[in-house]
């Protein structure tokens, strides 16, 4: 299946006045002294969607870029791909076959709603620490192991809660340590450049527990048992089931999108859990007090909160929610010691995306995130480059946004 | 090259390191065993040949050893690399002093390695690389008790071909140089038996399978074969399972890491009704010495079953010590010439070499991937028809000679 | 005294180094040599990282991408270009004096493939010569492909600061590893890129034959490579652009302020660093004879920040030392041993103990192990100096007062 010119003429024409928009628009609001920080977004996307047709008068009027302008632009442009890719492959299964566009789109999102859960640890670390985490997949791959370990190997039997829960209490345990032992001396000025030290050691702890869980549970691919099986239903009848259908293992929502039971579940649990974080932060104490040192150190310390031990609970609770993503996870796919490279990089991609610290920027990135990974496996047409390029279309996301809007969608001005 | 180094040795006089001349016969014997025993390589399939190469030692020493020295194996990780693999072998053949060496997993690293081997003139008894380039390229120190890639894929696909009202198949490979050629050779064993196939090559590193299930399910295949190794099979088993096309719903090929059937039960527990190739007799056909083999290997691993893998690296030890008791000597050169004219009773069946220097393939009117092939592997299928069976207690479904059972095809 | 002891014991183990290879003759001698010629690779690497990271603060997971690029770049230039005397008519070709420059097709991962070279030869019916250029121009190429990456990467960064920096670094590398393993026609992607040795045709020197397998060779050109790249990176290290290049990490604002070009300096640590990195990679492949995209797995990155930091990020030598150090440590702790019943399996261990390594390192000696003893040296002869001045000048006065 070769890809007509056509296609790459427009993608090309897309990116070259893509660029322009991107270069020349933050200069000519800069000589026009108008805010620049959304400029080089708008002309990008502004271009991209329109040509000249769009960025002369877009030079010339010099609108306030409000964010609905971004976003139109922006789904102008995703929209013009869509059609021109329609246009120059009109066999591809992804124009052909609306059962997959669909069963892709759920499983994106699906996907997405978890990658977002991951993401959120991450994000919260910063939005404390100022620190990314370079252990995130470490913290991932230890909290499906514990899943595994408890409910197959040490206690076979025991509810999947509960299991969830050790993997819960691990992980948290790990993050709280660590940041004791080798984050404390970022704090007083015992290190000259602190942001630089936390890379580096949280690069030597991902290396480290990497091994560690390698040397003592080997590198044999596990697997926790699905929590539960879905109870067989057929509706609206047995014999025509177009509404709902179920096996063990699978639901078919309209006879067209194909949800598996691992994902569902795991989706289901990372909802729940979303809501919970949520009250925690809005309706508790601590989560008040969190959210306090997150916005302002000083003022946070001057009305009683310890910034030092937010700073603890933060890394406890941000590792542990790559724990639990691992945990809900573990029922879905094998796991190795080496399983948590991808989704820590994927969550870098998220949260850069969405905006360092921002929390409703992880959730809205994990979507996105997990939408253009399931376009991209389901469309690309020669399917070894599809499902060798997943770990890219993270990484060509994250370039973009570094490019044109480094603060990301939600992200405060530092 | 030696001799300038070592006049100047002398002449220079600055150091004086030992270089102790290889003598006749040096107790311990050493052989070298070569296995993927950390990422990227697939690191199940080298625990399990590890295993299964200690334990050859082992009987090799409690039946008395090789020229009556004890044999000492040392066992290194190749890490699937193949510039590891060639630094291996130096280490192995240079700091260590082997013998020989056997074991090897992935293809590219004995490709690799093979030059090193030959370089050296240490013979080198290959266990699992398939891919037919390493015998084809017809070197001297060369070995393989494994099957060839092309043998192989025609197991595959004759099977698929046989499946009553096939038209339309689907095979998942890995982008590696033991899948592509593989997906290859079965895609145009299918196109010969009249039968339309579409080849999905994937990364190995890949977790999330779904794009990809739902794009082999939009083939409407009637036949599904997955050449993929390591967790990246039992991942995309396990999906295509959980989104309707899996073993339970269509017949479905899956690789030989299933045979590994605790593994594969608990990585893939919607998997029943899988074919699995299997290379090495079923066990319901197994010889004394694999029987020994099986009960040692299972008590050590806790496994249900014996891999192929782990049985070729047996072989690939045993053979080299019965050549070498054979050649009376552990020079390289002599322990070719044993191994191009031995018959090894091994847990394989009778392992030997018939084309090398003394019969050549071109002379002997063969393709020239036989070259010091061991020539009849036993290629099977099997068949799991109940939920949780253990790799053998699963009937042999395929080819007629081994049959021990009916193919179950499911929705048919 | 003390303040001589570095430079004392490096020109020893310069000297050493550089004897090595005609001394030492036991029967593990390719093994050795593999482990030096091998140990200077990592040296160069982690010394470079060092300069872009620990002395420019440019924190970059993206090391090994641009010596993937050196070796990519030769490995293809090695697979896919060729010199005739005639036209082939057959392969892409670029007239070139009398010859053409002819560029293969695709290679493909099956089983050796039949190139539009071989049916042009076949219709040549051998008359025609047909060479390789010189490997060492796809060295070269490398490095300078190296040296573009290096440049672009450098410019998109600049806006960028530590955590996002280090994550678009990351981002980068895994790109490029997903390319490399996916255009399998063209890299072969897993099954690995072969390349022609260093020297193919063997070498003589002073009269001794080595032919292409032989380590010497390689050895003395990694060696002098090795010496090559330090050099250069010390120079740089002692000009104005060190000067400018530490204040770009102490206070990026400040020196702007105080008029250093950041944006060229910040770019050019970046291209001058990627370049030895891909010389590296590039003289590497060639040695190694064979490439994978694994090659820029991030274990790899994580060796080479390892190696950095247990020997000093502060310093070049100390993390070239450090990466020597580490390596054969790596290379000697894969030995299993047997405690009572214990088998210890030191394959993944051995890595457990670098990764600890590297934290309690980090944590409890912040500058590395080795750079605080060569500090130690040079600084104690300055600390003495000084007192011994100003007894002298205090004393001087004293003389002065009580002569009035």
């Amino acid at each position: 299946m070769e890809f007509p010119l056509i296609f790459w003429s427009v993608v090309l024409w897309m990116i070259a006045w893509g660029v322009i928009g991107g270069v020349v628009t933050p200069r000519v609001f800069l000589r026009k002294d108008m805010d620049i920080s959304n400029a080089p977004l708008a002309g990008a996307f502004v271009g991209a969607a329109s040509g000249p047709l769009g960025l002369i008068p877009l030079w010339h009027f010099a609108p306030q870029t409000t964010n609905r302008w971004v976003l139109l632009s922006a789904v102008g442009t995703v929209l013009i791909l869509v059609t021109a890719f329609a246009v120059a492959d009109p066999d591809n299964v992804c124009v052909t076959n609306g059962d997959l566009v669909a069963s892709q789109i759920t499983n994106g999102l699906v996907m997405g709603t978890i990658y977002g859960l991951m993401a959120m640890g991450l994000t919260l670390i910063f939005s404390i620490l100022r620190v990314v985490n370079f252990a995130h997949g470490e913290f991932y791959m230890i909290g499906g192991m514990m899943v595994y370990y408890v409910s197959a190997v040490w206690l076979p039997g025991t509810p999947p809660v509960v299991a969830v829960l050790a993997a819960c209490a691990i992980t948290f345990v790990i993050g709280g340590l660590f940041e004791r032992i080798f984050l404390t001396p970022m704090y007083d000025g015992r290190v000259e450049r602190p942001i630089e030290y936390a890379v580096l050691v949280t690069f030597g702890l991902a290396f480290f527990l990497q091994y560690f869980v390698q040397a003592l549970a080997g590198a044999s691919p596990v697997k926790a048992r699905r929590f539960f099986d879905f109870p067989i239903i057929r509706l609206p009848s047995a014999e025509d089931p177009w509404l709902i259908k179920t096996s063990k293992a699978n639901l078919t929502l309209f006879d067209t999108v194909s949800i598996s039971n691992p994902r569902f579940t795991a989706a289901v649990i990372a909802i729940l859990v979303l809501l919970v974080l949520l009250f925690f932060l809005y309706r508790t104490w601590y989560g008040k007090a969190l959210r306090a040192v997150s916005q302002d150190r000083q003022a946070a310390a001057v009305t009683g909160i310890d910034p030092h031990r937010m700073n603890m609970l933060a890394f406890a609770l941000g590792g542990m929610l790559a724990g639990l993503s691992g945990a809900v996870l573990v029922q879905a796919f094998s796991w190795v010691p080496q399983v948590g490279m991808l989704p820590a990089l994927r969550s870098f991609v998220i949260v850069v995306l969405g905006g360092l610290g921002s929390l409703p920027g992880a959730f809205v990135g994990g979507l996105i995130v997990g939408l253009v990974e399931a376009a991209g496996t389901g469309c690309i047409p020669d399917p070894q480059r599809a499902a060798s390029y997943i770990p890219a279309y993270g990484m060509i996301i994250l370039t973009l946004t570094l490019l044109l809007k480094p603060t990301g969608l939600f992200g405060r001005k530092e | 090259m030696r001799p300038l180094k070592r006049t100047t040795a002398i002449a220079l006089g600055v150091f004086a390191f030992s270089a102790a001349p290889a003598l006749a016969i040096d107790c311990p014997i050493k052989l070298g065993g070569i296995a993927p025993l950390s990422a990227p390589g697939s690191v199940t399939g080298g625990e399990a040949q590890r295993d299964a190469m200690r334990i050859a030692v082992e009987e090799i020493n409690a039946a008395g050893g090789v020229l009556g020295c004890q044999v000492e194996l040392v066992v290194g990780d190749t890490e699937g690399l193949p510039e590891k693999g060639t630094a291996l072998f130096e280490k192995l053949i240079g700091q260590d002093n082997v013998a020989a060496i056997g074991g090897g997993y992935h293809s590219s690293v004995g490709i690799a390695a093979k030059e090193v081997a030959h370089d050296k003139g240490v013979p080198v008894v290959f266990a699992s690389t398939w891919n037919d380039q390493i015998t084809a390229s017809k070197l001297p120190e060369v070995f393989r008790v494994a099957p060839l890639s092309s043998e192989a894929s025609a197991i595959y696909w004759k099977f698929a071909a046989g499946v009553p009202g096939t038209e339309k198949v689907v095979i998942v490979t890995e982008n590696t140089d033991y899948g592509i050629p593989a997906a290859e050779e079965t895609q145009k064993g299918l196109e010969s038996a009249g039968l339309a196939a579409t080849t999905f090559a994937v990364d190995i590193g890949t977790q999330d399978f779904s794009g990809i299930v739902q794009r082999v399910k939009a083939e409407n295949p009637n036949v599904i074969i997955v050449l993929l190794t390591g967790e990246a099979s039992l991942n995309f088993e396990q999906q295509a399972a959980e989104n309707g096309i899996g073993p339970g719903d269509l017949p479905f090929v899956c690789d030989i890491i299933a045979a590994e059937s605790a593994s594969y039960w608990q990585n893939v527990p919607d998997g029943n009704y899988c074919f699995v190739g299997q290379f090495g007799l079923p066990e319901a056909l197994y010889n004394d010495a694999a029987k020994a083999f099986a009960a040692k290997y299972k008590e050590r691993t806790g496994k249900e079953a014996v891999e192929s893998y782990a049985i070729e690296a047996f072989d690939s030890i045993g053979v080299l010590a019965a050549a070498i008791e054979k050649a009376g000597s552990t020079e390289g050169k002599d322990i070719i010439a044993a191994l191009e004219t031995i018959e090894h009773d091994g847990a394989l069946g009778k392992v030997s070499f018939p084309y090398g220097q003394g019969n050549d393939t071109g002379a002997a009117g063969v393709e020239d991937k036989f070259w010091h092939q061991y020539l009849d592997p036993a290629l099977m299928i099997f068949q799991y028809q109940e939920e949780g069976q253990k790799a053998g207690n699963a009937p042999i479904v395929f080819p007629d000679t081994y049959k021990t059972g009916e193919p179950q095809y499911v929705n048919q | 005294m003390r303040r001589q002891i570095p430079a004392i014991a490096g020109s020893l183990a310069l000297g050493f180094l550089a004897a090595f290879p005609l001394v030492y003759g036991a029967a593990d001698y390719d093994y050795i040599m593999h482990l030096w010629i091998t140990a200077f690779f990592y040296a160069i690497l982690a010394s470079s990282w060092a300069l872009l990271a620990g002395y420019a603060g440019q924190f970059s997971f993206g090391h090994m991408a641009f010596m993937a690029l050196g070796a990519y770049t030769t490995g293809l230039f090695n697979n896919y270009f060729y010199l005739t005397s005639a036209a082939t008519g057959t392969c892409f070709e670029i007239p070139f004096g009398s010859w053409y420059f002819v560029v293969l097709d695709p290679i493909g991962i099956s089983a050796t493939p039949f190139s539009c070279l071989d049916a042009a030869r076949e219709a040549w019916a051998g008359n025609v010569v047909v060479k390789k250029p010189s490997l060492w121009f796809g060295i070269l190429f490398g490095i300078l492909v190296g040296g573009l990456f290096g440049w672009l990467i450098g410019r998109l960064v600049l806006r960028l600061r530590a955590a996002y920096l280090a994550l678009f670094t990351l981002g980068f590398s895994e790109i490029l590893r997903s390319v490399l393993s996916a255009e399998l026609n063209i890299t072969r992607g897993q099954a690995g890129l072969e390349l022609d040795p260093l020297f193919p045709n063997g070498i003589t020197i002073f009269g001794a034959v080595f032919d292409a397998t032989d380590k010497l060779p390689t050895y003395y050109v990694m060696f002098a490579l090795f010496l090559a790249c330090i050099a250069i990176m010390l120079a740089l290290e002692r000009s104005r652009f060190g000067l400018f290049v530490r204040s770009l990490r102490e206070d990026e604002d400040a020196a702007a302020a105080l008029g250093v070009h950041t944006v060229r300096y910040k770019v050019l640590v970046f291209v001058v660093t990627s370049m030895i990195a891909a010389a590296a990679g590039a003289v590497q492949a060639h040695y190694i004879g064979i490439i994978t995209p694994n090659i820029l797995i991030i274990l790899q990155m994580a060796l080479v920040v390892a190696m950095a930091v247990v020997g000093g990020l502060e310093s070049i030598i100390a993390a070239a030392v450090g990466a020597m150090v580490l390596y054969f440590l790596l290379e000697f702790l894969r030995n299993s041993f047997t405690i009572g019943d214990v088998t210890v399996d030191m394959t993944t261990w051995r890595l457990v103990f670098f990764g600890a390594l590297v934290m309690l390192t980090l944590r409890f000696q912040r500058n590395g192990l080795l750079y605080p003893l060569i500090e130690s040296c040079t600084r104690s002869g300055v600390a003495e100096e000084t007192v011994a001045k100003r007894v002298a000048g205090a004393s001087a006065s004293e003389d002065a007062e009580a002569a009035k």
